[in-house]
C-alpha cells in the first residue's frame, strides 16, 4: 500500500494554536508511516457527542435548518431521523442523564456512575483487536470540551463491557496532547498512567486553592499573600519536575495551559458559567485538532470526543457567524433575563415549542453542528487520504449522537424519541449521502453496525430478539 | 396618630423592652462602612459619618413626608433616601469580605407595610439587589445575594410573625463569609439559616436607599434613629453591645479616632523608636552619659535647653543631631529622621510614655506584619493524627525540612517558609496518610450514602471538609473538590477512590497546611472569626487542631462570649496536650535542640559525649515539668527552684552523688551553688568551651531581662579570648568593661554572667579553672530601665534576684506570648501583654495562669486587619 502523504504544513494547520515543532513531527510521521503501511485502512470507531440535542421537529428541515453546517459533508454522512432511545429511560432520573447514558450504548445507566453496558466503539474494538492494539498505541482515547460534570455519562462516551469508563477523560488540550504524544512519569514511582493522572488532578485542585488565596478575592493580607505565592511557585516547580514528560528528542512544547475553567470550578453545583463563543470554540477546536491529529498519525483508533456535556450549563455570549453571514448574537443571560442555572442556554431546550421560532435554540444547535463539522472535516482533508483513495472520515465509523430528541422534561417518550444520529460510511459498509427516517430503536441500529464491523456480540440483553436495520447498510 | 404621641412612642416602646438599652455605651466600630445617626440633618442631605464620606450621603427624594426630630428621621409618607451614585467602596468591601451587618434602630409606623417594605436596601429595583433589610407585615426580612441565591437575594431569611411591632426596635441582619445568615431583634438572635455561595456576583451599579425600593415600589414608613452597615458579620455579643449602646449612641469610636493627638502618634510611632535606636545606647538611665537620660522625659529638659517645645532651633537635642555631632561614633540620622525630630519638637515635643523600653522597638514594623502561620512539623503531625487517626510522625520527621528558629522560636510565622522539599513531602505524605486511612469508615462519619452524584458528594465534601480543614468550606472549595471526584469517576474510579483523592487533596490544601484567617478589613482589629479563634486556641494550648467540642462551640457562635471562651480554655487545660505543648515552649525558649550539635574540644572535655548532651536536655525538661506541672509553681521559680533531675552520669559530671540507674530527682537545697535553669548544663553550655561571659551574659540579658544592646561594630574581633594562668574569664570581661569603646554595652550584660563563673564550658562546677586561677561567683546585676546595679555575693543570690524580678517575670510572659502568637512582639502589643501579665501574676503566675490569660486576651480574640488597598 502506498502511504498517503502527510503534509507537514497541513498538520501544523490542523494543530491549530498548539505550536508543534518540526523535528517532532518528522518523528511522529515516521511512526505513523510504519503503522499505516498496512494493506487496508484499519478498523476505527469513534463516538462524537454533543449536548442537549436537536429537537426532532427541527431535524425534519434537513440541511436547510440547524444541520446546515453538516451540508458540505453530506455525501459522507448518513443522517438518521426517528431513532428511538426510550428503552434507556431510568425512572425518576432526568433524561439529560438517561439519554446521554444511552448514546452509543443503547442502555439505561447502571447506577449513577456506570453505563448500562459497553459503547459501540468498544465492542468493535474488542471484536477486531481481541489481542489488543499494536504496541505504543493509545487503546482508547476519550476527550472533550465540556463543563457540566455531575454524572460521568453526561460527558464520557466510551464504556467497557461492565459499564466502567473505557479511558480517563482528557478535558484539557494539554492533557490530551500528553496522553497521545508523551508519557507522564511521576518522579520515583512506576505507577500506571491513570494513577499519575489522578495525582496530577490532586495537584491541579491544590493549585486552584493556592491561586484563590493569592488572587483578588483572597482574605489574606499582603505578607500572608506573599507566603502563599511562594508556596504556589514551589508547587509549580514540583509539578514541573514530578510530571515532566518523557518525549521524543526534539519534541515540541506543550500547548499552552487552558485558560478556561476546568474541574470543579467549571461546574459550580449546576449553576453554570459565563463563557464567550470565542473562548469556547478556541478550546474545542484545539481539542478537536489534537484528537484528529492523533487519529491521522494512527496513535489511536477508538474512543469518543464530547462537545459540551448533556444538560450543559453555559451562559454564552458573542456574535455567531456562519458562511459569511451573522447568524445570531448570543447573550443567554440577557435573553433569558436570569442569572445562575436559569440563565443558561439549556433553558431554551426546556422551553422548546414546535409552534414557535425557537430562535435561540436554533442558533445554539446550528453552532454545535458547525463545531462537529469542524472535527469531521479535519479527518476529511487531502492529508487524510488513505490507501484506498478515501479519507479517514470515509474509512472510519464515526457515530454522532446526543442526549434527547426533545428537551422538555415532561414526556419521557417524546424526549427519548427521535434522538439525532449520524454515521459515516465505515469503509463503505453503511449508506451515506442520505437523510433517512430510520424508525428503529437505537439498539438495533447499533447492533446492525456492530455486526457489519465484525462484532459477534451486540448491545443490550441477550434474550432480546435481533431486529437488523438493513436499510442503513450499503 | 397625633404628631405628639408619635414623638413619644419610642420612649414608651423602650420601656416595654426586656432589656432596655442604656445610653452612652460604646458601639462596635471595626468594619463599619456606613453610619447615619441623622443628627444635624439639614435640607435634603442625610450625612454619612464614616470615612466613606459623601459617597454614602443620602439625598431625600420627596422631603414633604420627612421630619427631622431629635436626631431621628420620621417618615410619614412615600419618599426615598438614596445615594447619588453607587457606593463603590461599600460594595467592594462586602464583595471582598463576603460578610455584612445591616443594622437599624427604627420605629415602624405600622405592622401592615409589606413587600417587604424596604428599611435599608442596596439594589436596582424590586427584582434585583445585593441586600435588603425590610419589614413584611409583622416580621422582618433579610435578603442577601450570593452566587447561590436568586438575583433578588431570595430565598430571604425572615423573623417570626409578631416580631415586628410599632415600637422602638433594634433590627440587625448579618451574613458571615461561611454562609450563616442571622436576624437579631433587640440584641437577641431570632432567626438564622445558611445562605451559601459567594459574593463575586455583587452588582457594582446598585445604589443604597432607605425607606423605599430604588424603583419606588416598596415604601416603608416609620422613624429612623440610626442606621449602620459593616463589611463583616458582627457576632451576637457585638450585636448585643450595639443594642445596649442604644439608638442615640454617639457616632462610632472609629469616627472619633482621628481625634487621637497626632503629636502623641508621632512620638510613639516614630520618635520613641528613633531615640531608642540612636540615642539610648549612651543616654539611658544606667549609662547616662553627660548625665542625659533620654529614655524618660526629664523635668528640666526645657530649662536646660535640651528640648524646648515648639523651638527646635534652640533645642540642644536638635542642634547636636542636625550638626551630626550626635550620635557620637555612630552613623548620623538620615535626612528623613531629622525631619521627623524637627517636626516633633516644632509641634510641641509631646512625650507620652513614662519610659522608652528599647525591647519594644527591636523588631521595628516587621512584627506588625500579619503572616499566616504554616503548621510547624510537630503541629502537622499532631493535626494529621487528630484529623485522620494516622500517626505520620516517623515519615514526617524524616521528610519535612526542620523549622528553623527565628527570634528565639521555631514557630515564628514569618520564618515558616516553604521550599520544594516541603511540597514534595506534603504531597507524598498525603498519599501515605490516605493509604493508612480506612476510607469507607472515614467517609461514613460524614455521609451515610455512598454515591458519586452531585448532591451526595457535595454534602459529603462540605461536612468532611469542615472537619479536615477546620472550618466551613467556601463555595469555590466545594466546587474544586467536587470536580476532583468527577475526575476520579471519569477515570473509572468508585466512591471510595473519590473520597480518598479528596482527602489527599485536602491534606495539601492551604487550609490544612496553614492557619488561614481573614486578614482583610479596614485596618482596625476585628474579632477573630469563630473557627479561626477555635484554631488559635487549640494550637496555642495544644499545638494541635480543635477537637469536636471546640468546633461545635465555633459553629454555634459561643466563642464570641468571653465566659464561654473561658470555659473552653478551662476544659482544654485538662488535656495532656497542654503539658506537651509547654515542653515545646521550654525546648524552643532554651534552644535545647542545640545540645545535640555541640562538639566541645575533646582535649579539654574528654568526658563529653552525646549521651551527656541528651541527659542535660532531659534534666531541663524534667525540671520544667516538676516546677511547672507537678508542683504548679510560678514560672519565675524556674530560676531558683532547688531541685533537679540527673542521670548518674550527669550527677557525676556535676560532682553530685549519683542515684540509681536512670534519671532521678535530686534535692539541691543543700547545694546553693546549683539550682535553677541557669545552673543547668543545657544553658551553661551556651558559653562555649571558654565559658564566655559574653554569650552567657547576653542570654540572661536578652532572654530574661529583655535588655537590648547593639551588635558590636564590624571591626571588633569577637573571637573568644581563652583564659590563661593569671587571666580568668572575669578579668578578660573586666578589661572589656573598662575599655571606653566597649564598656558602655558590655557593662550591661557581662556582670550578669559573673555569678556563673565557677561553671566551666560544659557545666561542671570548679573552685579553680584549669590554669589554677581562683574563680569567684559574686557580681552585680543591672535591671533594664534602672540606674543602679544590684550586687550579689554568689550564684544563689543572683538566681533569687532574677526570680523575684518583675522584669524577669514580665519577660517570661513576653516569651510565652511570643510563642503563643508565633511572632515577635512590638510596641503595639505592649498594652495587651501588660494586661496578660498583670492578670496572670494575680492568678499566681503559673504556666496555666499565663497561657490562660493569653488565650483570653485581645491578642488572640482579635485579628489585625489590613486596609483593602494593602
Amino acid at each position: 500500500m502506498k502511504r498517503s502523504p502527510l503534509s507537514r504544513r497541513s498538520v501544523l494547520r490542523g494543530i491549530g494554536s498548539a505550536a508543534i515543532g518540526l523535528p517532532f513531527l518528522e518523528e511522529m510521521m515516521l511512526t505513523s508511516a510504519a503503522a499505516a503501511a498496512q494493506s487496508a485502512a484499519p478498523v476505527r470507531a469513534f463516538n462524537v457527542f454533543f449536548g442537549l440535542g436537536i429537537p426532532a421537529p427541527l431535524q425534519t428541515e434537513g440541511y436547510d435548518g440547524v444541520l446546515e453546517p453538516l451540508k458540505p459533508l453530506a455525501d459522507k454522512l448518513l443522517i438518521m431521523r426517528n431513532v428511538d432511545q426510550v428503552r434507556c429511560d431510568e425512572k425518576g432520573i432526568n433524561a439529560h442523564f438517561d439519554g446521554a447514558s444511552g448514546a452509543f450504548t443503547a442502555e439505561p445507566p447502571h447506577g449513577e456512575a456506570k453505563s448500562g453496558g459497553p459503547s459501540i466503539d468498544q465492542v468493535i474494538r474488542k471484536a477486531n483487536y481481541p489481542d489488543g492494539l499494536p504496541p505504543g498505541m493509545v487503546p482508547t482515547l476519550v476527550g472533550g470540551t465540556f463543563f457540566r460534570r455531575s454524572r460521568i455519562s453526561r460527558y464520557v462516551h466510551s464504556y467497557n463491557d461492565d459499564g466502567t469508563v473505557a479511558a480517563t477523560m482528557q478535558e484539557r488540550p494539554r492533557d490530551l496532547f500528553e496522553r497521545v504524544f508523551g508519557t507522564l512519569r511521576l518522579a520515583g514511582s512506576n505507577d500506571d498512567v491513570k494513577k499519575q493522572r489522578l495525582k496530577r488532578s490532586i495537584l491541579d485542585s491544590v493549585v486552584e486553592q493556592y491561586k484563590f488565596y493569592t488572587g483578588p478575592n483572597s482574605p489574606l493580607g499582603s505578607a500572608s499573600k506573599s507566603r502563599v505565592t511562594d508556596h504556589l511557585d514551589r508547587i509549580r516547580e514540583f509539578e514541573q519536575r514530578a510530571f515532566e514528560m518523557e518525549r521524543p528528542e526534539g519534541s515540541p512544547p506543550l500547548p499552552d495551559r487552558s485558560q478556561l475553567l476546568h474541574g470543579g470550578q467549571a461546574d459550580p453545583g449546576g449553576e453554570g458559567i459565563d463563557i464567550t463563543l470565542k473562548q469556547l470554540t478556541d478550546e474545542w477546536r484545539l481539542m478537536a485538532d489534537l484528537y484528529a491529529t492523533a487519529i491521522q498519525m494512527d496513535r489511536t483508533r477508538f474512543g469518543s470526543i464530547t462537545f459540551l456535556a448533556a444538560g450543559e450549563r453555559i451562559r454564552l455570549t458573542g456574535d455567531y457567524e456562519y458562511g459569511g453571514r451573522k447568524v445570531f448574537s448570543f447573550n443567554d443571560r440577557k435573553h433569558l433575563n436570569a442569572t445562575g442555572s436559569k440563565g443558561c442556554s439549556h433553558e431554551y431546550w426546556h422551553r422548546f415549542n414546535p409552534d414557535k421560532k425557537n430562535e435561540e435554540l436554533r442558533a445554539h444547535a446550528h453552532m454545535k453542528m458547525r463545531e462537529i463539522a469542524w472535527f469531521l472535516s479535519r479527518l476529511d482533508s487531502k492529508d487524510c487520504l488513505e490507501a484506498n483513495g478515501r479519507t479517514i472520515l470515509d474509512n472510519s465509523l464515526i457515530t454522532i449522537s446526543t442526549e434527547s430528541g426533545d428537551g422538555r422534561h415532561n414526556d419521557v417518550k417524546r424526549e427519548l424519541s427521535g434522538v439525532f444520529h449520524a454515521m459515516t460510511g465505515a469503509s463503505g459498509r453503511l449508506k451515506t449521502g442520505q437523510i433517512m427516517d430510520v424508525g428503529s430503536e437505537g439498539i438495533d441500529v447499533y447492533n446492525t453496525v456492530i455486526e457489519s464491523m465484525g462484532g459477534k456480540t451486540g448491545l443490550g440483553p441477550k434474550e432480546r430478539e435481533k431486529r437488523r436495520v438493513d436499510a442503513i447498510l450499503a | 396618630m397625633t404628631p405628639r404621641l408619635f414623638q413619644l412612642l419610642p420612649l414608651l416602646a423602650a420601656s416595654f423592652l426586656c432589656c432596655t438599652p442604656s445610653q452612652g455605651q460604646e458601639r462596635i466600630s471595626s468594619g463599619l462602612q456606613v453610619f447615619y445617626d441623622f443628627r444635624g440633618t439639614e435640607g435634603t442631605i442625610v450625612k454619612n459619618k464614616t470615612s466613606l464620606g459623601k459617597a454614602a450621603d443620602l439625598r431625600i427624594g420627596n422631603p414633604k413626608p420627612v421630619k427631622v426630630r431629635d436626631g431621628s428621621l420620621v417618615i410619614t409618607g412615600k419618599t426615598q433616601l438614596r445615594t447619588d451614585e453607587p457606593p463603590q467602596k461599600l460594595i467592594d468591601a462586602i464583595r471582598k469580605s463576603g460578610a455584612i451587618t445591616a443594622e437599624a434602630w427604627i420605629t415602624p409606623a405600622n405592622t401592615s407595610q409589606a413587600g417587604p417594605a424596604r428599611i435599608l436596601t442596596l439594589s436596582k429595583d424590586s427584582n434585583e439587589r445585593n441586600f435588603t433589610l425590610g419589614q413584611d407585615g409583622k416580621k422582618f426580612e433579610f435578603r442577601f445575594r450570593t452566587t447561590k441565591t436568586g438575583k433578588n437575594g431570595t430565598p430571604s431569611l425572615s423573623s417570626q410573625g409578631g416580631t415586628a411591632k410599632t415600637g422602638l426596635t433594634h433590627v440587625v441582619g448579618t451574613r458571615s463569609r461561611a454562609g450563616k445568615s442571622t436576624i437579631y431583634i433587640n440584641g437577641k438572635k431570632v432567626a438564622d439559616k445558611k445562605v451559601d455561595g459567594s459574593t463575586v456576583n455583587w452588582d457594582g451599579s446598585f445604589r443604597l436607599a432607605l425607606a423605599d425600593e430604588l424603583n419606588f415600589s416598596r415604601p416603608w414608613m416609620g422613624t429612623f434613629h440610626l442606621v449602620a452597615i459593616y463589611s463583616r458579620d458582627l457576632n451576637s455579643a457585638e450585636v448585643a453591645k450595639n443594642f445596649k449602646a442604644g439608638p442615640g449612641a454617639d457616632s462610632s469610636p472609629s469616627l472619633t479616632k482621628a481625634k487621637i493627638d497626632p503629636q502623641v502618634e508621632l512620638f510613639e510611632n516614630q520618635i520613641a523608636p528613633l531615640l531608642s535606636n540612636h540615642c539610648l545606647e549612651c543616654h539611658d538611665t544606667s549609662t547616662n552619659k553627660g548625665k542625659l537620660d533620654l529614655s524618660r522625659h526629664g523635668k528640666s529638659f526645657a530649662d536646660d535647653g535640651i528640648l524646648i517645645p515648639k523651638n527646635h532651633v534652640d533645642s540642644l537635642l536638635w542642634e547636636s543631631i542636625e550638626s551630626d555631632e550626635m550620635p557620637k561614633d555612630r552613623p548620623s540620622l538620615t535626612a528623613a529622621e531629622k525631619t521627623l525630630v524637627k517636626k516633633w519638637i516644632a509641634g510641641g515635643a509631646k512625650w507620652s510614655l513614662a519610659q522608652i523600653d528599647p525591647a519594644l522597638y527591636v523588631h521595628g514594623n516587621q512584627a506588625n506584619e500579619n503572616w499566616i502561620q504554616r503548621l510547624t512539623t510537630p503541629e502537622y503531625i499532631a493535626t494529621v493524627n487528630s484529623t485522620t487517626g494516622v500517626d505520620i510522625s516517623a515519615q514526617a520527621n524524616k521528610r519535612i525540612p526542620i523549622d528553623l528558629r527565628a527570634d528565639g522560636f521555631s514557630n515564628t510565622a514569618y520564618n515558616l517558609g516553604v521550599d520544594l522539599k516541603h511540597i514534595s513531602a506534603y504531597s507524598d505524605l498525603a498519599g501515605a496518610i490516605v493509604e493508612e486511612i480506612d476510607v469507607p469508615a472515614f467517609a461514613k462519619r460524614f455521609s451515610s450514602k455512598r454515591l458519586l452524584t452531585d448532591d451526595v458528594m457535595r454534602a459529603l465534601i462540605e461536612k468532611m471538609g469542615q472537619w479536615m480543614l477546620r472550618g466551613p468550606l467556601e463555595a469555590h472549595e466545594v466546587d474544586t473538590y467536587r470536580g476532583l471526584t468527577t475526575t476520579v469517576a471519569s477515570a473509572g474510579g468508585d466512591f471510595d477512590d473519590a473520597v480518598a483523592l479528596v482527602i489527599e487533596a485536602m491534606l495539601q490544601s492551604p487550609r490544612f497546611l496553614y492557619r488561614i484567617e481573614v486578614q482583610q478589613g479596614d485596618g482596625t482589629d476585628w474579632p477573630t472569626a469563630p473557627f479561626a479563634l477555635a484554631s488559635r486556641l487549640s494550637y496555642i494550648l495544644w499545638g494541635d487542631r480543635p477537637d469536636k467540642e471546640l468546633m461545635n462551640a465555633a459553629e454555634n457562635g459561643s466563642l464570641s462570649d468571653r465566659d464561654e471562651l473561658a470555659k473552653q480554655v478551662k476544659r482544654m487545660m485538662n488535656d495532656p496536650r497542654v503539658r506537651k505543648q509547654s515542653f515545646q515552649f521550654a525546648e524552643d525558649w532554651m534552644n535545647l535542640g542545640r545540645l545535640q550539635n555541640l562538639l566541645p574540644d575533646p582535649g579539654k572535655f574528654p568526658d563529653w559525649d552525646d549521651q551527656l548532651a541528651s541527659d542535660m536536655k532531659q534534666e531541663t525538661l524534667s525540671f520544667f515539668e516538676e516546677v511547672v506541672w507537678n508542683e504548679n509553681r510560678p514560672l519565675s521559680d524556674l530560676l531558683n527552684a532547688q531541685v533537679t533531675f540527673l542521670t548518674p552520669a550527669l550527677a557525676k559530671h556535676y560532682g553530685l552523688p549519683p542515684k540509681g540507674e536512670a534519671i532521678a530527682k535530686h534535692d539541691l537545697s543543700k547545694n546553693p551553688d546549683r539550682g535553677g535553669l541557669l545552673t543547668q548544663g543545657s544553658i551553661l553550655t551556651i558559653g562555649g568551651d571558654e565559658a564566655s561571659m559574653v554569650t552567657r551574659g547576653l542570654f540572661v540579658m536578652n532572654d530574661l531581662l529583655r535588655g537590648v544592646v547593639k551588635a558590636p561594630p564590624p571591626c571588633v574581633d569577637t573571637t573568644p579570648v581563652p583564659s590563661e594562668p593569671g587571666l580568668t574569664q572575669r578579668s578578660i570581661a573586666l578589661e572589656r568593661i573598662g575599655n571606653k569603646n566597649c564598656g558602655g554595652c558590655h557593662s550591661k550584660f557581662e556582670p550578669l554572667a559573673f555569678g556563673l563563673e565557677k561553671f566551666d564550658g560544659i557545666g561542671a562546677f570548679h573552685a579553680k579553672d584549669r590554669h589554677g586561677n581562683e574563680l569567684r561567683n559574686d557580681g552585680e546585676i543591672l535591671f533594664p530601665g534602672t540606674a543602679e546595679s544590684v550586687k550579689y555575693q554568689n550564684s544563689a543570690e543572683l538566681m533569687n534576684l532574677l526570680s523575684k524580678s518583675d522584669r524577669v517575670r514580665e519577660s517570661i510572659t513576653w516569651k510565652l506570648t511570643q510563642f503563643a502568637l508565633g511572632r515577635p512582639l512590638s510596641a503595639g502589643d505592649a498594652g495587651a501583654v501588660e494586661k496578660i501579665h498583670t492578670g496572670a501574676i494575680k492568678g499566681g503566675g503559673t504556666y496555666v495562669d499565663v497561657i490562660t490569660a493569653i488565650a483570653l486576651s485581645d491578642l488572640v480574640r482579635k485579628t489585625k486587619t489590613s486596609k483593602p488597598n494593602q
